[in-house]
């Protein structure tokens, strides 16, 4: 096999599963600081969508303007959500799950009933493509991996070296032990559930012009986000983008030699055959 | 000697249940309600044995996977093998015990969250299974049509058939009430204690000598075995079997189903599948806006009854003897 293809085909993996790790750095920082599985984490997906949608394809704002405006849209969002119903499941993981799961039923609904549940397609904000060697990459899935990955980085130094960030690690720890020091910890957990959110709207604003828009929309990428955690260890963002890059590597390299069917039943068999070594993730503490 | 009162409660409570699903067909023999009855009949085995898994503190988010497995068994068996259902039926039961042991070995060495996500990874793995691969057994993409309907059962001096809604509605019952007696029986036993005891805290019971791994898998098989009896009936009463009927969309209705009825007893699972069978039946008036409200109720459902609606008579009953003026404030007030 040449060396081009295979290249290519990682490539492709890596651009969608970098997207997912977006999602699923949300999903494990929710569950890190509440202790709380939320089902209802693809939908905030979707909301980002819509919002890049009615942003960029109806009103015609430029494209970055409108990537920020659906992250602070479904920040808001996730705010209110963690306001409303979460907060008061602070570690009841199984009360949690129905909630998110009726949470994911009324978003869904709901954006069938005010949107429509036809497919809207938003246009590509770049078009042209890179070569390089043998190898070709659209500018679009290019900057899609360059945005995914600044987004990364700045969770990862907001978390690293802020004083809301470490306070946010502290209650992750031990939420009693960073009361104790001072912690807000109404005011992390709320932060921390918007920025969740947030990650997932800009998730769902740079996949849009790549797939199109739909009330199921979040349904693949809350799945793709599931594996990752499991794989890299729940409440580890180290462990998530890992997590993302195995994922990427098996469904890509996977897609040479399988139909879809079989690609994905490869991403579950990883899940199973991680925990089997390691019952925890990569990175999961116990 | 008068039993105790926990022993009343199971008594009453499987009498009530003996009574009202075998007299249902006495009060109505419409073919709607009798589909209803009988879906509510076969999700009750699903939810009790779910509940016997989550009483052990695990939520399997594979238990839809073990009704496929014994539906295909079944199914299998009867149409390539030329077997009886009634043999089916049991072997249906015990090839999903069957992959209930390796799969709960593996699943069930880790705990809470992960179980949970490593139980979904098997559950899609078997999805996609049924779906994608020998498709000359399993049907592919377009599933199983044309299952027959079991076959008579020659008793003697009469001859049972079951080709009518209510014939199969019968069957179902009696499944439902063989299943319940066990589940029933298994709670109030020591097991049923030890399974609380693990699920408030699994390593304290570990320090006292209780073999937690073998307790989990012990239900886990069990409630497997029972979702493989449900998957025969499943597959020769609708006669068509597909990969999404044993997808996640169904099993997380078990869950809800469970959840919120309660999971703390073992008639939780009868309340909330009955009660929330009947309400989203009642929803179906207001079209589009269906599974909205119902997504509402699980949501307000959750918040304010977070133990499960079983958990309402009693909170009422506390809150009646804590009532201003009452003769026995302050005294024999359980918190």
């Amino acid at each position: 096999m040449p060396i081009e293809l295979l290249v290519q085909a990682l490539l492709n993996g890596f651009a969608l599963a970098l997207v997912y790790v977006l999602v699923a750095l949300g999903l494990t920082l929710i569950f890190s600081i509440l202790e709380i599985i939320n089902f209802a984490h693809g939908e905030f997906y979707m909301l980002g969508g819509y919002a890049t949608y009615f942003g960029f394809a109806l009103f015609g704002l430029p494209y970055f303007p409108t990537l920020l405006l659906a992250i602070v849209v479904v920040g808001l969002a996730g705010v209110v959500a963690e306001r409303l119903i979460f907060r008061h499941l602070r570690g009841k993981t199984l009360n949690a799950f129905i909630v998110s799961l009726g949470l994911l039923w009324v978003l869904q609904s709901a954006a069938q009933l005010s949107f429509g549940v036809l497919d809207k397609s938003v246009p590509s904000a770049f078009s042209g493509i890179i070569r390089a060697g043998g190898i070709i990459i659209s500018v679009e899935r290019f900057v899609v991996v360059l945005a995914a990955v600044g987004l990364i980085a700045v969770l990862y130094a907001f978390l690293q070296w802020s004083r809301v960030g470490r306070a946010m690690r502290a209650v992750a720890q031990d939420a009693d032990g960073a009361a104790l020091q001072g912690v807000n910890i109404e005011f992390v957990s709320m932060l921390g559930f918007a920025i969740g959110c947030a990650l997932a709207g800009a998730a769902g604003g740079l996949l849009a012009p790549v797939f199109a828009v739909s009330p199921p929309m979040g349904a693949l990428p809350v799945v793709k986000a599931f594996i990752i955690i499991i794989v890299g260890g729940m409440g580890s963002l180290p462990g998530a983008v890992l997590g993302g890059l195995l994922l990427g590597t098996v469904e890509g390299i996977g897609s040479l030699f399988f139909g879809s069917a079989a690609v994905n039943v490869l991403g579950f068999l990883m899940v199973i055959a991680v925990l089997l070594v390691r019952p925890r993730g990569l990175f999961g503490v116990a | 000697m008068l039993p105790s009162p926990a022993l009343r409660r199971a008594l009453t409570g499987y009498g009530l249940l003996a009574v009202a699903s075998l007299g249902l067909p006495l009060v109505t023999r419409d073919s709607y309600y009798v589909d209803v009855a009988t879906t509510i009949l076969m999700n009750l085995v699903l939810t009790m044995s779910l509940r016997l898994e989550m009483s052990t503190g695990q939520l399997n988010m594979a238990h839809i996977s073990f009704l496929g497995i014994g539906a295909y068994a079944s199914t299998l068996l009867v149409m390539r093998g030329g077997y009886s259902f009634w043999v089916t039926l049991w072997l249906a039961g015990l090839a999903a015990a069957a992959f209930a042991v390796p799969i709960g070995s593996l699943a069930l060495r880790v705990t809470g969250p992960y179980y949970f996500l490593i139980s979904f990874a098997f559950s899609e793995v078997v999805r996609l299974i049924f779906n994608n691969f020998f498709v000359g057994w399993f049907g592919g993409p377009s599933g199983l049509v044309q299952i027959p309907k079991p076959d008579p059962l020659r008793l003697p001096g009469v001859e049972l058939t079951f080709v009518s809604k209510v014939e199969l509605y019968y069957l179902m019952a009696v499944l439902l009430l063989l299943a319940a007696a066990v589940l029933v029986r298994v709670d109030y036993s020591r097991f049923g204690l030890l399974a609380n005891a693990i699920r408030q805290g699994d390593l304290l019971a570990e320090t006292l000598g209780v073999w937690v791994f073998r307790y989990k898998l012990t239900a886990f098989v069990l409630g497997s075995f029972m979702a493989g009896l449900a998957g025969a009936f499943f597959a020769h009463s609708h006669q068509v079997l597909h990969s999404s009927d044993f997808g996640l969309e169904p099993m997380v209705l078990l869950v809800v189903f469970t959840v919120i009825g309660g999971t703390g007893s073992v008639w939780g699972p009868v309340v909330g599948t009955v009660t929330l069978t009947i309400v989203s039946e009642f929803m179906r008036e207001f079209h589009y806006y269906e599974i909205l409200l119902y997504g509402g109720v699980l949501i307000l459902a959750m918040l304010l009854v977070p133990e499960g609606l079983i958990s309402v008579p009693g909170r009422l009953a506390r809150l009646w003897r804590r009532r201003p003026g009452a003769e026995t404030m302050g005294v024999g007030v359980a918190p």
